[in-house]
């Protein structure tokens, strides 16, 4: 990773500021990775003795745990992009933070790895993404090799494309994570100003890919789950919903961080205004999109692409399932009190008040990864009867630990980034600017 | 160096730190170029509107009431035969009409994004652009009413589409998103209007009382009496027509206090607004079963796209502006850049919206939805596709270079290029989907008649004739914020060209 360079030549100061800020704050980096580790060998062993067993629910709990730490990380990166395509001043200060998020890339990389080998050494590769598997039977009788909406789909969906495409996937987050934080970080020392434009035209340029990027995921990793369904607008909804997700840990960051040690009110209420009010427009804006993907499905009641929706509704005998009160609860308490609670002015600066508001964004933007993830249409035991059973809502054990264990990996990461360069962008051209932000 | 954090260090760790705080140098471009003071802009604005009409504008104008002049024929044409006049018939029974309206109210997003949204996001750079881009926006809805008004056929029953039952108690078809246009367009143009007026209250004070100020002083002497009276007649009328729309504005404290508290609230409230018109518009396709039409993505695209063709307009309209009246300081190349990039970005996000269509018309799986995108890049509208495709992907990826940026030429000539692709696009949607669609036999070929081409001609006639009126009556820039971003209103500011305070000037635009 990019830091090692940075470790073993950071200079004097820097190597000052590390330890002055593990001296003012307890040092959590030990107990990260070891819930961390905990959590990925019990979700681990889920896994795969789900797997032998033919269960595919903890396959389900590794992909929701990595979906939800990776959101936050891919939303993390469009910040930082965004900040630095629109010249924003008064983020610099909270930039740094972005920039460890954005080292996460490599260690998710390494955690999807489970997910790939699967269709490798089971013998049935489709037990998570259903049309890997050409034998599977599919509801509606037939098989996934049989099926006309497969074949015509099949020059996409197939194992070897798909590795590509995750290759390509992690391979932009990861290089734009690593680019943009050593521009960063050697702006830091050298103070020269052709990292911070080369930081702009890479933010620039990489938005596109990006853009691709994060489309691809979410087509591949949640769209693919039930490869009958298509929807222009679903790379979208994953942009907003990971902007949500980001938005609200650095929230939570600035605030936990300026209440003690180095950082100690360097981030102060404007700072917190200004980023609630993007929270407020991406709860917005997620709506937005969210809304019109759900009307205009709806709306036009083409049974092609309603399924989709009715599976997160009803039970196929009509009677309201599980996933109804889910998605009722997207509607309400993942737009709406968000929505109401930040039209309030107090409301997006007292520290404790956003601090509410951003865990309770990041709890059902959880459930929203759940919505899009989980349901399912299983075939009934006897293929000859119509009808299917739909996948429900639950939390599993293992769903916690891949949650706390992929999260416990990446705080890990995160704070060992923390120790290795300045906690503020020192020598950005804006970062007097931006501790001097006010309202 | 010292930074001016409110609070002093929390700790020794922290006094280090801030030690080690010494940002790289960067010159930021001022907002107003050339070290202009105060007085220089409020000359600058109000000369345009109190000095002698100039030649170019009266060519100018002939010109557009000529051009208007061809709406009114073909509108004429139009009510006095019925609507078989226009190049509509089966299978294509949508064609120029609805292409046009979207056209128009596209164009005048840009206007309220500049007013509302960047004020919103605190962009300092839109002051000197957003009262033209705002009367754009209010003439541009002008022009985009027209289509759908004489498009009902009879047009003296068009207050049928209000939710008011008609003599026989039909009521309209609240399920339609034609319906909703009604709602959204007329919601849509009465708060541009207001805030676009409320915006102005400041000025127009500022107009009255050197219209005051003229008249206490007296006429020049040179002039002959009769001139005398002329003058005074005329700066008479300024005086009150000016003061009784500036609503007795004073300039204190708690009247630009109001004012603020006001523009923020406008400008909140017509943000979701703004947004939500191009969404429906877009509903009037995505909500129907047509392929092609029928795509979730359809609401933000559009939208974009709304933003694209209007700041290609606002580019249009100012950078020829800017040349006649010598704003050169006003509108710098750092506000054009600023356009080009806001371009080049919406552009993108419009390929976007393309490509995700064509892939999930494959992906899909659907056979018409496939031949839909199909056809429309490779059947008999192809060409229309590819120079929709061209102006509005390929022609915004110029604006990459700074060469480009900074040639005020080109940039005028694929500002129109940008809005002549975005004219395809709508073009595109409404005609490929309706002429092959699911029945062969039906299958037909749209053309125009001379009175829709009449009609759309004319429009472009009647938004310079509204926009030329802007011109010559209202001030073309809000003085008052205007001199809220440059660095003599700074609080904190220490002189010209210094970074930090040009970007705290940066960060104070807008609402406060």
């Amino acid at each position: 990773m990019s830091t090692h360079a940075q470790a073993n030549s950071s200079d004097a100061s820097i190597a000052f500021a590390q330890t002055a800020s593990v001296r003012a704050s307890r040092d959590y980096t030990m107990p990260a990775l070891i819930v961390g580790l905990v959590g990925t060998a019990i979700a681990l062993l889920g896994f795969f003795t789900g797997m032998s067993a033919g269960d595919s629910r903890p396959l389900f709990s590794w992909l929701i745990g990595l979906s939800f730490w990776l959101s936050i990380a891919i939303g993390m990166l469009f910040m930082t992009l965004i900040f630095y395509i629109f010249h924003a001043k008064w983020p610099t200060v909270l930039r740094r933070q972005l920039e460890h998020g954005i080292g996460l890339f490599p260690l998710l990389a390494v955690l999807f790895v489970p997910l790939l080998i699967v269709p490798f050494i089971h013998d049935d590769p489709g037990i998570l993404w259903k049309w890997m598997n050409a034998e599977r039977y599919i509801v509606g009788g037939g098989s996934v090799a049989t099926d006309p909406l497969f074949l015509h789909k099949s020059a996409y969906l197939n194992i070897p494309f798909f590795i590509g495409r995750v290759i390509f996937i992690f391979a932009v987050f990861a290089i734009l994570g690593y680019v943009l934080r050593r521009l960063s970080f050697q702006m830091d020392k050298t103070g020269d100003m052709a990292n911070f434009h080369r930081a702009r035209i890479f933010s620039a340029i990489g938005i596109f890919f990006c853009a691709a990027a994060v489309t691809m995921a979410a087509i591949d990793w949640f769209k693919a789950l039930e490869y009958h369904w298509f929807s222009t607008m679903y790379g979208v909804w994953f942009f907003a919903a990971s902007m949500r997700a980001a938005l609200s840990v650095t929230l939570i960051l600035i605030v936990v961080l300026a209440s003690r040690g180095v950082l100690k009110g360097l981030f102060n209420q404007a700072h917190r205004y200004d980023l609630a009010c993007l929270m407020f427009a991406f709860t917005v804006f997620w709506a937005y999109i969210s809304f019109s993907q759900y009307f205009l499905i709806y709306n036009a009641n083409i049974p092609e692409v309603t399924f989709w929706y009715n599976i997160r509704e009803k039970n196929f005998d009509g009677s309201l399932n599980s996933w109804w009160w889910i998605s009722l609860s997207l509607i309400f308490l993942h737009f709406l009190v968000p929505f109401l609670y930040l039209l309030f002015y107090k409301n997006k600066v007292t520290a404790k008040r956003t601090l509410f508001i951003a865990a309770w964004i990041l709890l059902f933007h959880l459930l929203d990864i759940y919505f899009n993830i989980l349901p399912g249409k299983l075939p009934l035991e006897n293929p000859a009867e119509l009808g299917y059973v739909v996948r429900q809502f639950s939390i599993t054990f293992y769903d916690i630990a891949a949650l706390a264990g992929i999260g416990g990996l990446c705080i890990w990461s995160y704070l060992r980034s923390m120790k290795r360069v300045a906690p503020l962008p020192i020598r950005d051209p804006n970062i007097s600017a931006s501790l001097a932000h006010h309202e | 160096m010292a930074t001016t954090t409110s609070n002093l260090p929390t700790c020794p760790a922290q006094a280090e730190l801030l030690d080690q705080i010494r940002p790289a140098e960067h010159k930021e471009t001022p907002l107003v170029g050339n070290k202009r003071d105060f007085p220089w802009v409020t000359e600058k604005i109000c000369t345009i509107v109190e000095s002698r009409v100039p030649t170019w504008w009266w060519v100018a104008f002939a010109m557009a009431l000529f051009t208007a002049s061809f709406t009114g024929v073909g509108l004429v044409w139009l009510v006095s035969t019925g609507v078989g006049v226009w190049g509509l018939a089966n299978p294509v029974n949508w064609g120029w009409a609805i292409v046009n309206f979207v056209f128009w109210i596209g164009i005048g997003h840009a206007g309220t994004l500049i007013s509302a949204i960047l004020c919103l996001l605190k962009q300092g750079w839109r002051t000197s652009i957003n009262r033209a881009a705002e009367a754009m926006t209010i003439f541009a809805v002008v022009c985009a009413g027209i289509f759908p008004l004489f498009h009902v056929g009879r047009v003296w029953f068009a207050w049928w589409l209000f939710p008011i039952p008609n003599s026989n108690a039909i009521w309209p078809q609240f399920r339609s998103p034609l319906e909703w246009d009604v709602f959204a367009v007329s919601t849509y143009g009465t708060v541009s209007a207001l805030f676009w007026y409320m915006g102005m209250i400041p000025d127009l004070g500022t107009l009255r009382d050197r219209a005051t100020l003229v008249l206490r002083r007296g006429m020049d002497e040179t002039l002959t009496p009769l001139q005398r009276k002329v003058q005074t007649a005329i700066w008479t009328l300024r005086k009150y027509g000016y003061g009784i729309f500036a609503m007795g504005w004073r300039n204190a404290g708690n009247h630009w206090r109001n004012y603020e508290m006001a523009y923020l609230l406008l400008a909140g409230l017509s943000t979701p607004l703004v947004l939500s018109v191009h969404t429906i518009v877009s509903f009037d396709f995505a909500v129907s079963i047509i392929p092609g039409w029928h795509t979730t993505i359809f609401p933000p695209y559009f939208v974009a796209g709304a933003i694209f063709s209007g700041f290609g307009m606002v580019l249009t309209l100012m950078l020829p502006l800017r040349a006649l009246y010598g704003f050169h300081d006003l509108i710098t190349q750092r506000h054009i850049d600023n356009m080009c990039k806001i371009c080049l970005g919406t552009g993108c996000i419009v390929g976007y919206a393309y490509i995700m269509e064509f892939f999930i018309a494959w992906y899909g799986a659907n056979p018409f939805e496939e031949f839909a995108f199909i056809n429309r890049a490779f059947g008999q509208y192809a060409w229309a596709y590819w120079i929709m495709f061209s102006c509005n992907v390929f022609v915004p990826q110029l604006f990459w270079f700074k060469a480009v940026r900074r040639n005020a030429a080109m940039v005028w000539i694929m500002s129109i290029l940008i809005n002549v692709g975005m004219w395809f696009e709508r073009f595109v949607i409404t005609v490929t989907s309706l002429a092959n669609d699911f029945l062969p036999t039906s299958w037909g070929y749209y053309s125009p008649t001379i009175v829709d081409i009449f009609t759309f001609f004319g429009t472009f006639g009647l938004f310079s004739v509204l926009f030329l009126l802007f011109l010559k009556v209202l001030p073309i820039m809000p003085m008052g914020e205007v001199k809220f971003v440059m660095p003599q209103a700074d609080p904190h500011g220490h002189g010209f060209g210094d970074t930090a305070q040009g970007a705290n000037s940066e960060m104070k635009g807008g609402a406060h």
